[in-house]
C-alpha cells in the first residue's frame, strides 16, 4: 500500500518539477536580462524597525542638550567621534562606530499618522491615479527569488495602535506581505491534523499533475503564478520552524530578552538567516502627546537593548554586511515640549538611521538648527532615504517600473542617494 | 444562426452611411453588432496574416459565457444540458436567457460595485441602488448622472451619490476617479506638469476638470452640495514656468469651456453664504444649503453628454465593457483614452460607439453583441507556435483571473451536491437560490484579491486552500447536501470521477484524467478520504480559478 502510494507521488513529482523548472527559466530570463545587476544585490537583506507613531529624535539620534527644547536627557558620546545621541541608548552609543549611519536632516513634510505612513513606507507622497507598493514589496521584488521557499516580506505589528500592514501596490499581491498580527504564527501555514504530510503532499503532487494539462497552451503572467504559489507552499510550511524561537538555544533567547520587540527582532533575525529579504518589525506606540520623557525612557529602552542585540548577532553570524537594519516610523517629534510634557508630531527635521549593509559606520549626516526646529544642512527627503536605501542594496534607484504606459522610478522622480553615509 | 453567418464584405461597404474618425466610411448601422466585431477583427488578423485560434468547444463556451454573463459556474444539470442541445441556435437563446435571469443583475451589480466603489467592496447602500439600476435595465448616461449630480430626495437614487460623497474628502480623488471611470483618461501626471507622454494633457486640463468638484462638499448630515463660488487656482511647477499663478476656467477633456454666469454679490451676502455653509458642515440641524443656480457638476453631466463632447465619455463605455469580456480593452490600457494610444481596431471602436449612443447607452444590448461575437468565443489555448501574437488581435481568447465573488460563488456552485439543484424551469426558485448564493458567497470572497492588471496569485491564498480549516469544513464536508456527499454513495469510481469533474470543471473527464484519478482512488484504504482529495485537488485547479 505504502509503496504503491509513494510511487505515485513520486511520478507526479517529477512530472511537475519538470514543467516547473521550464517556467522558471522562462521567468527569469525575462526578468533578470542583466545578471551583474543580480549579482550586486545577491543575498542582500533588510530588517526595518518601524517605530510606530514617530520617536522623538530629540531622545534618541539628534539630542539638543541644554536647549529650551532639549527636555531633562543628557547627551552621551558614541563610538564616532564627534557624534552624541540621548543618554537613553547608551548600547547603541558604543556600536555607532562599527555599524550605524544617522540621518538627521529628515523633512518629510507631512505631519499626520496616515499620510506621514504612506510617504515612509513608499518613499513619497500619495498619489491619487497609483498605489505605490511599498520598501518591502520593492525588495521583496528585487532581492527575492520568483521560487523562493521563504517568504519575501514578512511583516509583523502586534500593536493594534497604528496599525498597517502596508501593502505592495502596482507590484500585485505576489509581493504584498505575510502579516502577523495576532500571533507570531503566520496563518495557515501548519499542516491540519485530519491530514496525514504524505497525503498533503501527495494531494499538493496530483494538483500540479492535473494542472499542467490545463496550463501547457494557455499563456498567461497570471496563470504562473497560480501555479508558483502552490509551488511555494511546502516551502513555506517548512519555514514555520523560522517563527519559533524555542528553537534557539535559552542563552540566545536571554541575550535578546523578554519583550515582544526584543523576540520579534529574534525572529526577524532567523528569517533574514533563511534568506527572507525583507523583514519589517513595528514596535509602537511612540506617539507621545502626552508624558514624552516617560514613555521614551521606557521604549528606548527596548530599541537600545534589541536593536544592539540584533546589530552584535548579525555580525557574529557574519550576516550584518548583507544585511541592512533601518530605523524610522512616520515623522518624529516637535521640538516645542506641550503642557503635557508632551511633543506633537513633527516631520520638518528629524532622523532616522542605517545600520549594516552598505553603509558607513559612524557617519552622521545633517543638521538641524540649534533647538531643532528646522534642518540647517543637508536636508533630504522621503525620497532621498529610499534611494539611499535602494544603492546601499545594490539596487538601482533610477530603474524603472511602468504602470501602464507609465514610468515610476523605484525611488521618487529627482530624489538622490546620500553618498556620504554609504561605503 | 445569425452568428454563424460568414460576412459579405461586399455588401456591407455598400451599406455604408458614416464616416470613422480616421476618414474611412463605416460600415451600416444595421448590421448585427457581432458581425461588425467579427469584420474589423479578421480584417486586421488578415493584414498582420494571423491565423486565429479555433472556436472554443461548448462545454467551454458556456463556462465562459456564464462566468462572465452570469458571474458563476453553471451547475452540472446546465452544463450537460447546453452540449446536449443540438439546435443552431442554443447560444443566442443561451444568452438571451442568461441577460434576462437574476444571474445577470447580481453579476451586472458587483462588476460596477468593483468599477466605482473598488476599496469599498460593502458600501450596502450604493450596492443597493446598483443593484435597482441593473434591474431597471437603466442607462449608463442615467447612472452617469445619479452619481453625479443625483437626486437626494429620490429614494432609488440618492445612494448613488455615495460615488462622490466617498471621495468628496479629496478633490483629487474625485476629479481622478470621475475621469478614470466615466472617461477613460488619467490625468494624474498632469497636476503638476503638462504631460509627458502625451500632448493631449496639458495641466489646464487637469485643473479645469479640477473646477468642476472643486466646489463639492458633504455636510454634517451627510448631504451632498456646492458652493455657490470659489475659484481653482494653480502654477506650474516647472522651473522655466513663465505664466505664474493661473485661474482654472470650467474645461472638460475636449477643451470645451462652460462660462458661470457673473453674479454680483455684497460682501455681506458673501458673508452670509459662507455661514449657512460653515453651518451646514458642522451642525445637525442646519438646514440643507440651497442649491446654487449655477451648478458645476451638473455642468460637468451636460458637456460630457453633449454629442460635440461625448467621445470620452462613450468611448470609455464601449472600452470598458469590451475590455471585461476580452480581457483587454480596444484601447488599453483602459485609462489611457488619448491620441497617443491608438486602439487596436480604431474603426469597431468608432461604429462601437455610434452604436451605443444610438441606442441610449444599453450596456445589455451591447454585451450581446459582443457575446455573440466569434471573436469572443475562440478557445484560449494556443498551439499555432510558441508563444501568442499580440494581444491586441484578439486572435486567442484570454485567461481571466476570476474576481473574488466569481470564485467564491464558483465554489459553492461545484461543492455542492449536484442532484440538489432546482431544475432550470423553475425561475423563481433559481431566484431565491441566487440571492441566498451572493450570501453565502460574502465571507470567502472577502479571502481573495480583487484582480487588477497583471494580477498575481498570493501565495497566501494557495496557503489558505492547503492549510485552512474552513476550506475543509465547508468545500470537502462530506454531509448529503455536498459534493463529496454525494460522491460517496456512488460505488464507481468512473461515475465519482465524471461527477467531480462535471460539477467541478463544466465538463466530461478526460481519459489521461480517468486514469490518473482511477489509479488514486484505488491507492486509498479510505474511500471518503481519497473523495475529499480528489475534490480538493480539482477545486484547486487553475481551471477553477480562472475564466477561460
Amino acid at each position: 500500500m505504502t509503496l504503491s502510494r509513494r510511487g505515485f507521488l513520486n511520478a507526479a513529482a517529477v512530472g511537475a518539477t519538470g514543467t516547473f523548472a521550464a517556467d522558471m527559466t522562462r521567468l527569469d530570463t525575462l526578468r533578470h536580462s542583466a545578471w551583474a545587476d543580480e549579482v550586486k544585490t545577491q543575498g542582500k537583506r533588510v530588517i526595518l524597525l518601524w517605530l510606530a507613531g514617530g520617536a522623538s529624535q530629540l531622545e534618541t539620534f539628534d539630542p539638543k542638550p541644554g536647549r529650551p527644547t532639549g527636555g531633562p536627557y543628557r547627551a552621551i558620546p558614541t563610538s564616532a567621534t564627534g557624534v552624541h545621541i540621548s543618554e537613553l541608548l547608551p548600547k547603541m552609543a558604543a556600536r555607532i562606530q562599527q555599524t550605524t549611519a544617522i540621518v538627521r536632516s529628515l523633512n518629510t513634510k507631512n505631519a499626520d499618522h496616515g499620510g506621514g505612513a504612506v510617504i515612509m513606507e513608499t518613499g513619497r507622497i500619495k498619489d491619487p491615479g497609483i498605489e505605490y507598493p511599498d520598501l518591502g514589496a520593492v525588495c521583496a521584488k528585487e532581492l527575492g527569488r520568483l521560487d523562493s521557499a521563504v517568504p519575501d516580506y514578512v511583516s509583523m505589528y502586534t500593536s493594534t495602535e497604528g496599525r498597517r500592514k502596508g501593502g505592495s501596490g502596482f507590484l500585485g499581491s505576489r509581493y504584498a506581505p505575510m502579516f502577523l498580527s495576532e500571533s507570531m504564527q503566520p496563518e495557515n501555514i501548519r499542516r491540519l491534523e485530519s491530514i496525514s504530510d504524505l497525503d498533503h503532499q501527495d494531494r499538493l503532487a496530483l494538483r500540479d499533475l492535473l494542472a499542467k494539462k490545463f496550463t501547457q497552451n494557455r499563456h498567461s503572467d497570471s496563470l504562473g503564478s497560480h501555479t508558483q504559489a502552490y509551488q511555494r507552499v511546502r516551502g513555506l510550511m517548512a519555514s514555520e520552524k523560522l517563527f519559533d524561537i524555542e528553537q534557539e538555544p535559552a542563552e540566545m533567547r536571554a541575550k535578546y530578552g523578554p519583550t515582544q520587540f526584543g523576540q520579534q527582532c529574534l525572529i526577524a533575525r532567523r528569517l533574514v538567516e533563511a534568506g527572507v529579504p525583507f523583514v519589517k518589525v513595528a514596535r509602537a506606540w511612540w506617539d507621545s502627546h502626552g508624558e514624552n520623557f516617560e514613555t521614551h525612557r521606557e521604549l528606548c529602552a527596548d530599541l537600545d537593548h534589541s536593536m544592539s542585540v540584533l546589530l552584535d548577532d548579525l555580525k557574529d553570524r557574519g550576516l550584518l554586511e548583507h544585511t541592512l537594519v533601518l530605523t524610522f516610523g512616520e515623522f518624529g517629534r516637535t521640538p516645542g515640549i506641550n503642557s503635557s510634557l508632551g511633543r506633537d508630531h513633527f516631520a520638518a527635521a528629524w532622523s532616522a538611521t542605517l545600520s549594516g549593509c552598505g553603509v558607513r559606520g559612524g557617519a552622521c549626516y545633517g543638521k538641524t538648527d540649534e533647538d531643532g526646529h528646522k534642518v540647517a544642512d543637508g536636508e533630504v527627503g522621503a525620497g532621498d532615504l529610499f534611494a539611499t536605501i535602494l544603492t546601499a542594496l545594490g539596487i538601482d534607484p533610477n530603474k524603472e517600473y511602468h504602470v501602464g504606459a507609465r514610468p515610476v522610478p523605484l525611488s521618487d522622480f529627482g530624489s538622490k542617494p546620500i553618498k556620504d553615509v554609504l561605503v | 444562426m445569425r452568428w454563424i453567418l460568414r460576412i459579405n464584405f461586399a455588401a456591407l461597404w455598400l451599406l455604408t452611411i458614416a464616416v470613422a474618425s480616421n476618414g474611412a466610411e463605416l460600415p451600416s448601422a444595421d448590421l448585427p453588432i457581432e458581425q461588425v466585431i467579427d469584420q474589423f477583427v479578421q480584417q486586421r488578423l488578415d493584414a498582420e496574416k494571423v491565423a486565429a485560434a479555433p472556436q472554443a468547444d461548448d462545454a467551454n463556451l458556456l463556462r465562459r459565457l456564464m462566468l462572465d454573463v452570469a458571474g458563476r459556474i453553471p451547475t452540472s444539470e446546465e452544463a450537460k444540458g447546453f452540449v446536449a442541445n443540438g439546435s443552431a441556435a442554443k447560444r443566442v437563446e443561451l444568452v438571451d436567457r442568461l441577460l434576462a435571469s437574476p444571474d445577470f443583475v447580481w453579476h451586472q451589480r458587483n462588476e460596477f460595485d468593483r468599477m466605482l466603489l473598488p476599496n469599498k467592496p460593502n458600501d450596502g447602500d450604493f450596492r443597493k441602488y446598483l443593484l435597482w439600476a441593473v434591474k431597471e435595465n437603466r442607462s449608463w448616461e442615467a447612472m452617469f448622472r445619479d452619481m453625479l449630480v443625483g437626486d437626494e430626495a429620490d429614494e432609488n437614487r440618492k445612494h448613488a451619490l455615495t460615488f462622490i460623497k466617498s471621495r468628496a474628502r479629496d478633490l483629487d480623488d474625485m476629479l481622478n476617479d470621475t475621469a478614470i471611470v466615466f472617461f477613460g483618461v488619467n490625468v494624474t501626471c498632469a497636476k503638476c506638469h503638462d504631460h509627458p507622454l502625451t500632448p493631449d494633457w496639458k495641466q489646464h486640463h487637469y485643473f479645469g476638470m479640477a473646477s468642476f468638484f472643486s466646489r463639492t462638499y458633504v455636510t454634517k448630515k451627510n448631504l451632498l452640495a456646492e458652493r455657490p463660488f470659489g475659484e481653482v487656482k494653480f502654477k506650474s511647477k516647472r522651473k522655466d514656468d513663465t505664466k505664474g499663478e493661473q485661474t482654472a476656467k470650467f474645461e472638460f477633456l475636449t477643451g470645451s469651456i462652460i462660462d458661470e454666469p457673473v453674479v454680483e454679490r455684497s460682501a455681506d451676502d458673501l458673508k452670509k453664504i459662507e455661514e449657512t455653509i460653515k453651518a451646514a458642515m458642522q451642525k445637525d440641524d442646519a438646514p440643507p444649503p440651497e442649491k446654487p443656480a449655477f451648478s458645476p457638476r451638473e455642468k460637468l453631466v451636460e458637456v460630457a453628454l453633449r454629442s460635440e463632447d461625448n467621445r470620452f465619455f462613450a468611448r470609455n463605455f464601449v472600452n470598458r465593457v469590451w475590455d471585461r469580456f476580452f480581457g483587454r480593452g480596444i484601447v488599453h490600457p483602459v485609462d489611457q483614452l488619448h491620441a497617443s494610444n491608438a486602439p487596436s481596431h480604431p474603426e469597431l471602436l468608432d461604429w462601437l460607439t455610434r452604436d451605443t449612443v444610438a441606442h441610449g447607452y444599453d450596456l445589455k444590448r451591447l454585451i450581446r453583441g459582443i457575446v455573440l461575437s466569434q471573436a469572443y468565443s475562440r478557445s484560449s489555448e494556443w498551439t499555432a507556435g510558441a508563444l501568442p501574437p499580440e494581444s491586441g488581435l484578439f486572435a486567442v481568447a484570454k485567461v481571466k483571473p476570476l474576481t473574488p465573488r466569481q470564485y467564491a460563488l464558483s465554489l459553492l456552485i461545484a461543492t455542492h451536491n449536484p442532484t440538489q439543484w432546482p431544475l432550470l424551469d423553475q425561475a423563481e426558485q433559481w431566484a431565491t437560490r441566487r440571492e441566498q448564493l451572493e450570501n453565502a458567497s460574502n465571507g470567502w470572497s472577502g479571502q481573495f484579491e480583487m484582480p487588477g492588471e497583471n494580477f498575481q496569485v498570493a501565495v497566501d491564498e494557495a496557503l489558505l486552500f492547503n492549510n485552512n480549516k474552513r476550506v475543509e469544513d465547508e468545500f470537502l464536508r462530506d454531509s448529503s447536501d455536498r459534493l463529496v456527499g454525494h460522491l460517496k454513495t456512488l460505488s464507481d469510481n468512473q461515475a465519482v470521477i465524471e461527477t467531480a469533474i462535471q460539477s467541478i470543471c463544466s465538463r466530461p473527464p478526460r481519459d489521461d484524467e480517468r486514469t490518473t484519478l482511477d489509479e488514486f482512488l484505488k491507492s486509498r484504504s479510505d474511500r471518503v478520504t481519497a473523495i475529499q482529495q480528489l475534490v480538493w485537488v480539482l477545486l484547486t485547479g487553475p481551471e477553477m480559478r480562472f475564466s477561460f
